[in-house]
């Protein structure tokens, strides 16, 4: 009898746990992309600050692969209790176009935040003798083919970016090269070294050469003038209506209460005006871009159909599709 | 104002030598990577004073690399990527019942190659990082041939099981995502392959897991203590002495790993491999290589710490990372508002004068710090081999799913022991199939992303002073034999008339 009254008792605090406030057990963060890479540095600084406001540990596990598509399927797939979270980036919305098998969409995630954005822009040696993007552009249609791009993958988002821009401005996809490359890294030294004309990439991804003056940047494709790049016109300022940009957000799987992602959401807002996420993102130059849950499944379908445009200029769309 | 005495507080000292411990820790770990350890020590980094800050970035990427170095030489697993050069030898070495001897020279070879590597980086980086931009794909592509051409060295007497052994890696790095074409090879619809087989999982299980394997295979060994001979480190003067007979191994070698540390396209494990391949080319006894002789064990540790120093030029000169670990670095240095480009070396600001007297004492501090993880390590070797290979076990399964969290992974790194275990049978090295997966996609896509751009020109493959140097030292890897014996019968008929 004792006995029983003592289970009855424990399974009582037990239910009582179970329905008290989320979270009470530790929250994984998965990150489909390598640890150090910009993805996996703005989601650690981001789980530091969520782990001071929700007092659990949060945890990122990388689970690299298939161009992000491994570690957004787990994620995607994963039990819906808000334990096991998603760092949902730009590729969401691109995977599935390139036919990749059990690519998640958008649609499979409750998303919770965006965190950062950062707009394409394209960069050229500061002694080239491109002064600005409509002379760049001149040289193009008077040259055709003889351009060179790189700086990300074939129809990876900056290729895809400057398809988009290019063909605002009433050139064809193949008056210009993409060579492919793993990543900005590896394709800004091109660029130094005078072996490609331009890099396309994200601006924050060339800040260190944009700021000792090696690389000088065009254009921006943002809606506005960055503040920590003043002189680099906008596309729109330009004439060109080509916003591209990747986004990195907090996305949790399909079915998760909405009480968990709210909490959550605010959690990220807040975490957004912490003082010491500031200040890691500002010197690291990430913009910081909060939208909630609503505004953040809005911006991915949009970007998910820009990118279908996209890739069909490319020729890179599979068939079917 | 940043004031460089600092440096040498208990303040800074204390977390420098921790996290240097840390870093050893998970060097030492098989499939926890440099990379990894730098990438979780950086968040922490952020709540310190900046030269605190940079010492303990700097200290972990040092000890990281060389401690890979431990678990290739006691357990022939290489702990790192730039430590699976570091097998060949060292376990042999170890086998014979000296691990004492490796150890040492690894440790001390390990910082004076970092060291050169450092002062490289104050005192030739500008001039080496021009060089280095220089390099594009049709360069690549020679120095990956070049590369491959060493599997020839590393195998001589045995050349055709060693090309075989080296077409089979090249032709699985064949497997996943193609980066000319963005097209999935030989995947079967699973995405965990897209990116292809990792060539971590596999150098665990090739080296490791097949040893154990053979252990299991003749079970009389299994009551024997882990190595034979004493586990006693020898004395720091019989050290230097090995030391000193190879003085031209480690400066050569360091100089290798700097250079081709310093080229944004390629790191510490490729240069560990060249230095090794140099090493045995211009020994006087190359028949010794892979049979555990000093050089074998000085040339590849004394690489991969130099490669760290040159990975710094690219880095610091244009604020292009030569590797992943120099680019967790760097951001943690652009945090602490230092702004990367040449004006960094007409400057010399407080901080950089920082960053270069820390990145010197860090490989100084290496020499304690890498003797008390010896230490703990050498225990392992203590034990009855039939722990010991359990233990190996454990570190390889842990090892490749701790890398990305993966099972097929850990398929992968069985599979590889499975097939390490054979191709011991048929005596083929493993060596080469471990450079033809590393060095394959490099091969390919520099070759194939070179015609995209020359538009199908080969010519652009050729018409380059260092593309021709490149095919030069290729052609004396294979020919030199051939042609000293030429030139010296050439020589001897001369004399004779």
């Amino acid at each position: 009898m004792k006995k029983l009254l003592l289970a009855a008792v424990v399974w009582a605090l037990l239910a009582g746990t179970a329905l008290a406030a989320y979270p009470e057990k530790t929250i994984v963060i998965v990150c489909p992309w390598g640890a150090g890479g910009g993805t996996d540095r703005v989601i650690r600084a981001m789980a530091a600050e969520l782990e001071k406001l929700l007092g659990q540990p949060v945890v990122v596990e990388n689970r690299t692969g298939g161009d992000g598509a491994v570690g957004h399927g787990y994620g995607a797939k994963a039990r819906p209790d808000g334990y096991t979270l998603t760092c949902t980036t730009f590729e969401l919305a691109t995977m599935h176009w390139m036919g990749i098998p059990s690519a998640p969409t958008f649609e499979d995630y409750e998303h919770v935040a965006q965190i950062n954005d950062d707009p394409a822009a394209i960069g050229v040696k500061t002694d080239a003798e491109w002064k600005d993007l409509a002379g760049f552009f001149a040289w193009i249609k008077a040259n055709p083919g003889r351009a060179q791009f790189s700086g990300t993958a074939k129809a990876g988002i900056w290729d895809l970016a400057r398809l988009t821009l290019m063909d605002a401005a009433g050139l064809k996809p193949e008056d210009a090269l993409w060579i492919p490359s793993s990543g900005a890294a590896a394709a800004i030294p091109e660029v130094l070294g005078g072996h490609i004309s331009a890099i396309a990439c994200g601006i924050a991804e060339q800040k260190a050469q944009l700021d000792n003056g090696e690389l000088r940047a065009l254009v921006l494709m943002s809606a506005e003038r960055s503040p920590a790049f003043p002189g680099v016109p906008t596309a729109r300022e330009l004439g060109y209506d080509v916003v591209y940009a990747t986004v990195r957000g907090l996305s949790a799987p399909k079915g998760t209460p909405k009480e968990i992602v709210d909490l959550l959401a605010d959690a990220v807002k807040k975490s957004c005006e912490s003082p010491t996420f500031v200040d890691f993102m500002q010197k690291n130059s990430f913009a910081i871009s909060y939208r909630g849950p609503a505004e953040y499944t809005e911006l991915l379908s949009r970007i998910d159909a820009d990118n279908k445009t996209a890739m069909e200029l490319g020729g890179y769309l599979k068939a079917g599709q | 104002m940043i004031d460089i005495t600092q440096i040498f507080n208990l303040s800074t000292l204390g977390p420098w030598m921790l996290s240097m411990l840390f870093g050893l820790l998970i060097g030492a770990t098989p499939g926890l990577t440099a990379t990894m350890a730098v990438a979780l020590i950086v968040p922490i980094t952020y709540y310190m004073p900046p030269l605190t800050g940079l010492s303990m970035v700097l200290g972990v990427s040092a000890s990281a690399i060389f401690a890979g170095d431990i678990p290739a030489t006691c357990l022939r697993i290489p702990g790192t990527p730039a430590s699976a050069a570091a097998v060949l030898d060292s376990y042999e070495m170890t086998k014979k019942g000296d691990s004492g001897l490796p150890l040492s020279l690894d440790v001390y070879c390990s910082s004076i190659g970092g060291m050169i590597g450092v002062l490289c980086l104050i005192f030739i980086a500008p001039a080496l990082a021009k060089f280095a931009l220089r390099f594009t794909h049709f360069q690549y592509f020679w120095l990956g041939i070049f590369g491959l051409s060493m599997s020839a060295i590393l195998c001589q007497g045995n050349a055709l099981l060693g090309v075989i052994s080296a077409t089979l890696g090249v032709l699985l790095s064949t497997i996943g995502t193609d980066l000319t074409s963005g097209y999935y090879r030989f995947i079967f619809g699973v995405m965990d392959l897209a990116d292809g087989i990792s060539f971590i999982p596999v150098m665990i299980g090739m080296f490791g897991v097949s040893e154990v394997l053979k252990v299991v295979a003749r079970p009389e060994l299994l009551s024997m203590t882990a190595l034979p001979g004493s586990t006693k480190l020898p004395p720091a003067r019989k050290v230097f002495a090995v030391i000193w007979r190879h003085r031209l191994t480690v400066l050569r070698s360091a100089i290798i790993g700097t250079v081709i540390g310093a080229l944004p396209g390629a790191g510490g494990d490729v240069a560990a491999w060249v230095s090794y391949g140099a090493a045995k080319k211009t020994s006087k006894t190359p028949e010794k290589f892979g049979t555990g002789c000093e050089e074998g064990v000085i040339a590849p540790t004394s690489a991969n710490n130099a490669a760290i120093g040159g990975a710094w030029i690219p880095a610091l000169v244009f604020g292009i990372p030569g590797d992943s670990i120099t680019a967790v670095v760097l951001g943690a240095m652009i945090m602490y508002g230092l702004q990367p480009g040449p004006m960094i070396f007409q400057g010399k600001s407080e901080m950089v004068k920082g960053i270069f007297t820390i990145a010197f004492i860090s490989q100084i501090m290496l020499i304690p710090v890498g003797f008390i993880g010896i230490r703990l390590f050498r225990q392992i070797l203590r034990m009855p081999k039939n722990v010991v290979f359990v233990l190996v076990l454990l570190f390889s399964l842990v090892g490749s799913y701790a890398m990305r969290n993966n099972y097929w992974d850990v398929g992968i790194m069985l599979a590889a022991g499975i097939l390490g275990f054979y191709m011991d049978h048929l005596s083929m090295p493993q060596a080469p199939l471990i450079l033809g997966l590393i060095l394959g996609n490099m091969v390919e896509n520099n070759f194939r992303i070179g015609m995209l751009k020359s538009g199908g020109d080969y010519t652009w493959f050729i018409s380059d002073p260092i593309c021709a140097t490149l095919i030069f030292l290729i052609f004396l890897t294979y020919f030199s034999g051939p042609l000293l014996r030429l030139c010296g019968g050439l020589l001897k008929r001369m004399r004779k008339r």
